[in-house]
């Protein structure tokens, strides 16, 4: 056998160290944490359920989880997003699953177009205004059964008494799909609380970024690698696209290894830092009893 | 940065109307519950009479018996346990004695519907939305103990 030396790594045991570690960090939070994304967004739905009844806001679980998990993404970025969301999760699997089949098929993979991607950007937007607009008419309850989240989490708590959950089924089919052929399909197009995220003024401080100058001319591998195409902000920039989830797959792409997020000013940190903001997140859910 | 600053704003307003509007009910609470104070002194004396009849009209027909009753109902992931308290003929507490498979956030939101249980002194309450798996659990669990309870 012999021995890795982590400060030696070639660039591809770099590339499969960094992607080892985000399956696992996903993988857990998948098998123990699956319900915090749903939580985060009770919250959304009970503010609006609340304001249309004119009743008080109280500070509910629901709405604790969501101020938390704002919280974090200001600071860190949608690291949760990337790292820790069970639905986000799910949908990498599936892809890494289609993508697994097309190699062994010797298939070329389908990508849908960028112009039609940048529209469908937009429908996240759509997705939240029509649940918030129920939720607020005092209605959204009578739409049990529609959401393919709920069927998600049913079937992930080994919960299979689906009857009545058709829409919700056929829904989580089409996602399954949508999944499959185009990367982060659902957070990217239709995630009702990455929505909401990305609205948040994120501090650019932990967050990807790259240093331009030393780019090559032309050369846009990291926005080619990106699951959401984004031109990432240079350093110093405060700019963070609300879009980028922190998966950090540019990092090993670039050719001159310009993309950092680690703590400013120390290079080659990624790795630690990404534990570390896992564990903070973490132990914030243990503090909420998640 | 502009953008930055724009997000900034824009949550700073919107944390501030939800604390306005909080504000603004609690202080229509509290003119509500002194109007409401105030209307059930004057009607004191007849509400105790209901609440006697009504005492009377349970202790002859579907008082519950003394005791602690367990009762089980499938929640969100399986099984929730409940231990309900009868004294003197009514629901006076209820606790949940295991809900492994539930998960957090949404179990400590499904406990709202105990005191409404208890209020009504009966199941047969609305279950919470948000949480309807684990309520609807709660709720089945509690019918169960009151059933053995009436027998």
């Amino acid at each position: 056998m012999n021995k890795i030396d982590i400060h030696n790594l070639t660039k591809k045991q770099r590339r499969q160290m960094h992607s080892w570690l985000r399956a696992a960090i996903q993988l857990l939070y998948f098998l123990f944490l699956p319900s915090a994304y749903t939580a985060a967004f009770a919250g959304v739905k009970y503010i609006f359920t609340q304001l249309g009844a004119g009743e008080k806001i109280g500070l509910t679980s629901f709405v604790s989880v969501l101020i938390v998990l704002c919280l974090y993404t200001i600071v860190f970025g949608r690291f949760f997003c990337g790292f820790a969301c069970a639905f986000g999760s799910f949908g990498d699997a599936v892809h890494a699953i289609y993508v697994w089949v097309c190699k062994k098929m010797k298939k070329k993979t389908v990508k849908l177009p960028e112009k039609v991607t940048e529209k469908l950007t937009m429908m996240k937007y759509v997705v939240l205004a029509v649940i918030v607009i129920l939720c607020f008419k005092g209605v959204y309850s009578q739409t049990q059964g529609y959401s393919p989240w709920d069927v998600f989490s049913m079937l992930h708590a080994f919960n299979f008494k689906l009857g009545g959950y058709l829409l919700g089924v056929v829904l989580l089919v089409l996602i399954m799909i949508g999944m499959a052929v185009q990367e982060r399909f659902f957070c990217r197009f239709l995630c009702p609380m990455g929505a909401v995220f990305s609205w948040l003024p994120m501090l650019p401080f932990f967050t990807l970024r790259r240093e331009r100058e030393q780019c090559i001319k032309g050369c846009s591998a990291c926005t080619k690698q990106c699951p959401s195409d984004i031109g990432l902000p240079e350093a110093g920039s405060m700019n963070v696209s609300g879009d980028c989830f922190q998966c950090q797959k540019c990092i090993d792409t670039c050719p001159r290894a310009n993309i950092h997020c680690g703590l400013p000013g120390i290079k080659g940190n990624e790795v630690i830092f990404t534990i570390i903001r896992a564990l903070i997140l973490l132990g914030l859910f243990i503090w909420l009893g998640i | 940065m502009k953008t930055f600053w724009v997000r900034g704003v824009n949550l700073v307003l919107i944390a501030a109307l939800i604390i306005g509007y909080n504000t603004v009910l609690t202080l229509r609470d509290k003119d509500d519950q002194i109007a409401k104070l105030t209307a059930e002194l004057e009607s004191a004396n007849l509400y105790k009479q209901a609440v006697l009849q009504s005492q009377d009209a349970a202790a002859s027909g579907g008082a519950y018996t003394n005791g602690v009753w367990k009762g089980t109902a499938q929640g969100f992931g399986g099984d929730i346990q409940v231990e309900v308290t009868v004294e003197g003929g009514s629901i006076t507490d209820i606790s949940i004695v295991s809900a492994e498979k539930e998960d957090g956030a949404y179990l400590s939101m499904a406990e709202d519907i105990i005191p409404k249980i208890i209020d009504a002194q009966s199941a047969d309450v609305d279950t919470i939305s948000g949480a309807t798996f684990s309520s609807t659990g709660i709720k089945n669990a509690v019918t169960q103990a009151l059933e053995e309870a009436a027998k």
